[in-house]
């Protein structure tokens, strides 16, 4: 029944990014190679950051919540935000829309995220005798994780890619961006300093990233409309894959 | 040149893949470290053979779930472990289920701290006396029987205490009711159990010369003080025969010590050589003991004027036994007796005399001095037991531990043999003269006997598990070499009568497992998430239609051809 367990975690893990790509419109445009490459720009962030706290980090005897190392944990995290950065803007991809790119990143960024922080753990301690909730709470951590991923993803090809946007919008933009991005420390905060346990942890990192994804679902929306405002008249003789 | 790059890189790539092979592997087995709800220590029963017939738990590895002795009547427990606490110990349930061959996965049985030596201590607990008796009468069952499935025995802690609770909840109710508590699982690894090849037993002898008076050519005559140190017990790893025969063992070396200190001055040398023995085999009907008196020159037997065998005095309170298999009428008979009689009234102790005859033809040897009457020394045991032992019992068992045993009567007894036997040696029978008064030089000692029978105690001697070479032979051997002239060690091969098998400890690790109606309902409730997800993502980027459309048959080509 282990490896039965295994399965199931696994498929809780790292099954909502299958469905995901295939069920939108990702697996008809063949965004495949973005996402592999979305994916190994991630790799090369993690290792970057990985050098960075090991060099600046000091290791903690107790397990407290201490300000001043959340403060720089969370400066480092902004190395993740220059990654997707590079992801989005740098490398050269098919010709895809700008709609269809940000998830594909995302998408990709978070299946490497989930593979390399959950994969081994799984491996590992799912498929012995001893029951345990942690390995399904991680799943529903990896689901959250995912959601994020792609709300920031979206944000920052707003930052980044698209070049006229409602000036009103643009310090709610970064404001978002700024929490999705620094969504880390805040989590570790109630897991740290107020001693909250897995599941409750697990529960407000979803609540949250729900939270962050309809946000910037709507600020994108708002976005585009100037956009399709502007566009409209010319609808009519574009061809059909410029529709967003 | 192509060529040879590329059987270099080929190599290269050789090499990378059996490391990543490795890894595999490495990750692999990652899996047995996992950790359990509980891990704790259990002691198998013992498993031998006598004559052919197979006594005690014929299976070492376990993987089974466990049950409590609330199970539902009528449930089927040929695949359950039984965890049964001593305190709630029904000894004719387990009869009934050992005597009438009803099919069961284990049986774990849960030993209160008080048998345990570190934690015992001097903890009082009620019905003390009550729970000694019980496990005594358990673990003659259980060693009598031919069991065919594992039988465990570990000491009570929080942890598995807390399990035990759990699974009684859960069986009081019938079934395990929640999804998560599918139940516990107990699982013992350890490969299955083999013989124990040619045991050996081990005895030790010291050798006390006496004074030869110059130009006395006759051997001078011995006295003999024997003690079987070996054990026998339910659980070998917890067979440390505190009183039988620890206590026999501590008065022995408490005597050696004595009588070297005066003999280390020729002014108190006496007449007679002493032989101290520490012999192995008790239980088996004393065979160490033979093979140690055939192992005599004939002289030396002959110059033994008597033996005293010591046998479990640790534990009297005001009466002791002289065993003897000589008639009592006996010249030598009554000497030994009065001469310990006169030491004891001075003690306020009282010696009984005991006589039981031998049948030679009966291989059974109840008592130690048994093996020297059959050679035709004179011998006797002093013990606290009135009635003659039956075969492997008393010898020293799981009950036997270090808080049923008191180093006042150890102290006290080794006061009245060295006062006996000094008496003789001196020529001081029927005179009151305390040779080994309390406050003196030669006083017994009793924080010598206390930390040697706390040594004894934390040591298990089954005699086929312990090695030629064991630490604690040598420690014997090397104590002993202290008090004596000359130490000798003897090791024989135990008779074919018996044969042990190993594997008597192993780590039970217990498991908390899901239910498999709990991975089936799991995997229900992660598929329709999934399929949900999958529809909800169809719908809101590429429209509802889509998603119908899926389960659409694709149009037929007839439109095509039409």
């Amino acid at each position: 029944m282990t490896m039965f367990h295994f399965f199931n975690c696994a498929i809780l893990t790292f099954g909502p990014h299958a469905v995901y790509y295939s069920a939108t419109p990702l697996s008809e445009c063949d965004t495949l190679g973005t996402s592999v490459k979305a994916a190994l720009v991630y790799l090369g962030t993690a290792l970057v950051k990985l050098v960075c706290l090991a060099t600046f980090l000091q290791v903690s005897e107790n397990d407290g919540f201490d300000p001043y190392q959340e403060l720089l944990k969370a400066l480092i995290g902004f190395i993740d935000v220059a990654g997707l950065y590079f992801a989005l803007t740098q490398l050269t991809h098919r010709n895809i829309s700008q709609n269809h790119k940000f998830q594909a990143v995302g998408l990709g960024w978070a299946f490497a995220d989930s593979v390399l922080h959950r994969l081994a753990p799984l491996w590992v301690g799912a498929r012995g005798l001893e029951f345990t909730w942690d390995y399904i709470l991680q799943g529903l951590e990896a689901n959250a994780n995912l959601v994020l991923s792609i709300s920031l993803a979206a944000l920052g090809s707003l930052i980044w890619l698209r070049k006229n946007k409602p000036k009103t919008l643009i310090p709610i933009i970064y404001a978002c961006a700024g929490i999705v991005a620094t969504m880390p420390s805040i989590t570790s905060y109630p897991r740290r300093g107020l001693g909250w346990h897995f599941p409750k942890v697990v529960g407000f990192e979803l609540f949250t990233s729900l939270v962050m994804a309809f946000i910037s679902w709507q600020l994108f929306s708002a976005c585009q409309r100037p956009y399709a405002a502007l566009l409209s008249p010319m609808k009519f003789r574009l061809p059909s894959s410029f529709v967003v | 040149m192509a060529l040879s790059k590329n059987p270099g890189g080929h190599r290269g790539m050789q090499e990378s893949m059996y490391s990543v092979i490795a890894l595999v592997f490495i990750l692999v087995a990652c899996v047995e470290l996992c950790d359990a709800a509980a891990a704790i220590d259990v002691y198998r029963l013992i498993q031998y053979d006598m004559s052919g017939s197979a006594y005690g738990s014929r299976f070492a590895a376990l993987n089974h779930h466990a049950a409590s002795l609330h199970f539902p009547p009528g449930a089927d427990l040929s695949r359950a472990v039984l965890i049964i606490p001593l305190r709630e110990l029904n000894i004719t349930f387990v009869r009934e289920y050992i005597n009438q061959k009803k099919p069961l996965g284990g049986l774990l049985f849960l030993l209160p701290d008080i048998f345990s030596f570190e934690n015992g201590g001097n903890k009082q607990v009620h019905e003390k006396e009550q729970l000694k008796n019980l496990l005594a009468e358990l673990e003659q069952l259980l060693i009598h029987a031919n069991i065919p499935y594992p039988v465990y025995f570990a000491f009570e802690n929080d942890e598995i205490d807390t399990v035990l609770a759990d699974i009684k909840k859960n069986d009081a109710i019938g079934q395990p009711a929640t999804a998560t508590t599918g139940g516990y699982k107990l699982v013992i690894p350890t490969p299955e159990p083999k013989k124990v090849a040619s045991p050996t037993i081990t005895n030790i002898q010291g050798w006390l010369s006496g004074l030869k008076a110059d130009g006395d050519t006759n051997q001078l005559p011995t006295i003999a003080i024997v003690a079987s140190y070996d054990t026998f017990g339910a659980a070998p790893p917890l067979s440390v025969g505190s009183d039988s025969n620890g206590s026999g063992v501590v008065a022995l070396l408490e005597i050696a010590r004595l009588f070297s200190l005066l003999y280390s001055n020729p002014k108190t040398r006496g007449r007679y050589n002493l032989l101290f023995g520490l012999t192995s085999g008790g239980p088996y009907n004393y065979n160490g003991t033979q093979k140690w008196l055939r192992s005599f020159d004939q002289r030396l037997r002959e110059s033994i004027d008597y033996a005293i065998c010591l046998n479990s005095i640790g534990s009297w309170d005001n009466e002791l036994w002289i065993h003897v298999s000589k008639p009592p009428e006996n010249a030598y008979i009554k000497q030994i007796f009065e001469g310990f009689s006169n030491v004891a009234e001075e003690m306020d102790i009282k010696v009984g005399l005991k006589h039981k005859k031998i049948n030679i033809s009966n291989p059974r040897v109840a008592w130690e001095h048994e093996q020297f009457s059959r050679l035709r020394v004179t011998a006797a045991t002093l013990s606290e037991i009135s009635t003659a032992p039956e075969l492997l019992q008393g010898t020293g068992g799981l009950y036997d531990s270090r808080q049923f045993v008191n180093e006042t009567a150890i102290t006290r007894g080794v006061k009245l043999v060295a006062e006996s036997l000094a008496r003789h040696i001196y020529g001081h029978q029927g005179k009151n003269v305390q040779i080994f008064a309390d406050g003196g030089s030669l006083a017994v000692n009793p924080a010598y006997i206390q930390s040697w029978l706390d040594l004894l105690s934390q040591t298990p001697r089954v005699a086929p598990f312990l090695s030629k070479n064991d630490p604690f032979v040598m420690a014997l051997k090397k104590e002993l070499a202290d008090h004596t002239d000359e130490v000798n060690m003897q090791h024989e091969v135990l008779e074919g009568v018996f044969t042990f098998y190993d594997s008597t400890s192993a780590r039970l690790n217990i498991y908390q497992v899901a239910s498999v109606t709990f991975d089936l309902l799991l995997l229900l409730v992660l598929g329709s998430y999934l399929i949900v997800l999958f529809s909800f993502l169809v719908i809101t980027t590429r429209g509802l239609d889509d998603l119908i459309s899926l389960f659409r048959r694709p149009p037929s080509r007839k439109v095509k051809t039409a």
